[in-house]
């Protein structure tokens, strides 16, 4: 049931890859197909009653049958035994550790890349230079690569054969099969959210406000905190939110560098596979009621943020239709 | 404050933006950098605010160097043509901004601060729109505010780019007039850029005209439109008719027929002669060098703006003139035309 978790967050992935200013365009066509329809002297629906509704009807199925019924049967597995069974599975000390280990490892990766999704839509957004393009690439490529192989990956650069590994088993030093490399999986996996949320943003936003802070005597950092980071503080918060839901919800990649220690090194996705393998349904749909959880009460704030973004595109004087 | 900008280069690429400038501003002038649009005003604007580098030359303030110095540190005032308003923070906090970020040795204490934008806020008018936000303003309001925000600093030069360029016709008037009150208020040495030639005439102490990255001329308003020093100036300041014309050894040709004018020196060769619509003196038929037929009269107040197609040329030269209306002219007349005033440039 790992699988509905990666669901959620893969669909709220896309939905970041997608620039915001893609989706505005699409009420433009319908508003030519309505004009159509008005010079036709219909009403303002195009088709006819029987076809609307079995459009609808449709949908509604697909989506109950392939969204919402697995959701159900999630909390309802969950809830099988009764919420004592329920509220036991999850104060295992197993649980507790994923938990806990969860948590902690999307703490780290999301304050990174928030760090570095900054710095990396600023430097596009608002400088040029050679290789900008291969940069934006670049940073696309985590959402390009299977996260198999970006687990892999570190397990070539740190493991006991790979580049880095006698060097820092010499040391004394884990990487894999730890926190670290748990961590560095997914803040591979996660980087381009930032980023992403923040270039486009921040390119129509341009430099004058801060070239006029600066011309103001303000000093850069200045500049960043009391001029940059509020015009974009929507913006960074939704990409904040996406980068923590995978963060939490990463299994691919997580899954090649953790090594499974029970207790130690599996975070609440790695542990709902493997209680599920063991037959404890209530335990694994426990947690994995959790992370559904997680998956709706992204969704929610979601919504609220990206109507405080286009609240925020108001008071501009361009468009975003570009 | 003087401002000097000596053998300023600055290429985007393989374009010069700026072409070895030269310019000296004295304190308490308010200039106009004038020119279409790509002439290079606004990157040296941007060059002598801070905001861009020249790739060589000098720039410095009473005679100190600019380069050395920052943006941040050079205290310009400098008003966006897109004003730049801090959209996140109200009217009031926008002007204060530049006083809250100076560093704490000498930033002023908070009731200085609110009586000081107050006092801003009252010099261009707007003392009632503080708490607003600036996607409430309208654009004349916008560019106040962000005058008064400039001036919140002290600057001791006050640069504006274009800063009438986004507003309508008759708020345009009104600001220019205001800037002009303003700026004999306050003295500070300013330059605005612009590429509308009225408001450059009717606003500026001096005007630089400039072209292609170059300075073209640089005088009062009156300097540059009656005694414009290149084709480029008379053509862009005023309108003007351009007639190309030949010169030899004194005399001017046109199609071969002599002009009854002076070369008044011009080298001899292809040159083009400039004269204003309303220094071409018409008249009866014979009665000037030029000669040939209205085609269309356009009256309105104190003058008729009449089309004339010249004689000779295979009647495709088309002029248009301004004359007084002592004599009203009919389409299809035949008249003559004598240049009054006139500058020949090469061509």
């Amino acid at each position: 049931m790992s699988m509905q978790s990666n669901v959620a967050s893969a669909a709220t992935g896309l939905r970041a890859y997608a620039p915001t200013a893609d989706l505005t365009i699409s009420p433009l066509p319908s508003r030519g197909a309505r004009a159509r329809s008005l010079a036709g002297t219909e009403n303002l629906h195009t088709e006819p009653g029987p076809v609307r509704f079995i459009i609808i009807a449709l949908a509604i199925t697909f989506l109950s049958v392939f969204v919402v019924l697995p959701l159900v049967v999630v909390f309802a597995q969950a809830f099988s035994k009764g919420v004592g069974a329920y509220f036991s599975a999850l104060a295992e000390p197993e649980a507790l550790s994923a938990i806990r280990l969860t948590l902690l490892v999307a703490a780290i990766s999301v304050s990174l890349n928030l760090v570095f999704g900054v710095i990396a839509a600023w430097a596009i957004a608002k400088f040029d230079f050679t290789g900008k393009t291969f940069l934006i690439t670049l940073i696309d490529l985590p959402f390009s690569v299977s996260p198999v192989i970006s687990g892999l990956v570190f397990v070539l650069l740190f493991g006991a054969q790979g580049y880095w590994g006698p060097w820092l088993q010499a040391h004394d030093v884990h990487v894999l099969f730890a926190v670290p490399g748990i961590a560095l999986a997914t803040i591979f996996v996660t980087f381009p959210f930032v980023a992403r949320a923040l270039i486009p943003l921040m390119q129509e936003q341009g430099t004058q406000e801060e070239e006029a802070a600066i011309s103001l005597g303000a000093s850069g950092l200045q500049t960043f905190f009391r001029v940059t980071l509020p015009n974009i503080k929507w913006g960074l918060l939704y990409g904040v939110l996406l980068c923590n839901a995978r963060a939490m919800g990463e299994f691919g990649a997580v899954s090649v560098v953790s090594g499974h220690i029970r207790g130690e090194t599996n975070t609440m996705p790695l542990l709902v596979e493997i209680l599920y393998n063991e037959y404890q349904f209530v335990s694994s749909f426990a947690i994995a009621s959790l992370l559904a959880m997680l998956a709706l009460i992204t969704l929610i704030v979601k919504t609220v943020l990206e109507r405080r973004l286009d609240e925020g595109q108001i008071p501009s004087d361009h468009s975003r239709d570009n | 404050m003087t401002i000097e900008v000596k053998n300023i280069v600055k290429k985007f690429g393989a374009f010069a933006a700026l072409d070895n400038v030269d310019l000296k501003v004295d304190k308490g002038e308010l200039l106009a950098l004038l020119g279409p649009s790509g002439s290079g005003k606004t990157t040296l604007l941007r060059i002598i605010a801070g905001l861009d580098w020249p790739d060589a030359g000098e720039v410095s303030f009473d005679g100190e160097n600019a380069l050395a110095r920052g943006a941040s540190e050079r205290h310009v005032g400098f008003v966006f043509q897109h004003y730049a308003l801090f959209r996140h923070m109200t009217v009031f906090e926008n002007v204060a901004f530049g006083l809250r970020v100076q560093p704490r040795a000498i930033r002023k204490d908070e009731a200085t601060i609110r009586a000081r934008v107050k006092e801003l806020l009252d010099l261009v008018q707007l003392d009632w729109l503080a708490s607003r936000y600036p996607s409430q303003l309208s654009g004349g309001q916008r560019q106040r505010i962000a005058l008064a925000r400039a001036l919140a600093i002290e600057p001791r030069i006050l640069l504006l780019d274009e800063p009438f360029g986004a507003l309508d016709a008759k708020v345009r008037k009104e600001l220019r007039q205001w800037l002009r009150a303003l700026h004999s208020e306050i003295h500070v040495t300013s330059i605005f850029v612009t590429h509308d030639q009225e408001e450059a005439l009717e606003v500026a102490n001096r005007v630089v005209v400039m072209d292609k990255g170059r300075i073209e001329q640089i005088g009062t308003p009156g300097e540059v439109y009656d005694s414009p020093a290149t084709a480029f100036v008379h053509g862009f300041i005023g309108e003007s008719i351009v007639l190309p014309v030949d010169v030899s050894g004194g005399s001017v040709r046109l199609d071969g027929r002599p002009l009854n004018i002076a070369a008044n020196g011009a080298a001899s060769g292809a040159s083009k002669l400039f004269v204003r619509r309303h220094d071409m003196a018409i008249g009866p038929a014979g009665s000037g060098s030029l000669e040939g037929a209205v085609r269309h009269v356009r009256s309105f107040g104190p003058i008729q703006r009449a089309e004339v197609t010249l004689s000779g040329g295979e009647g495709k030269t088309i002029i248009e003139i301004d004359a007084p209306r002592d004599r009203e002219l009919q389409a299809g007349e035949i008249v003559g035309l004598q240049p009054r005033r006139y500058r020949i440039f090469a061509a």
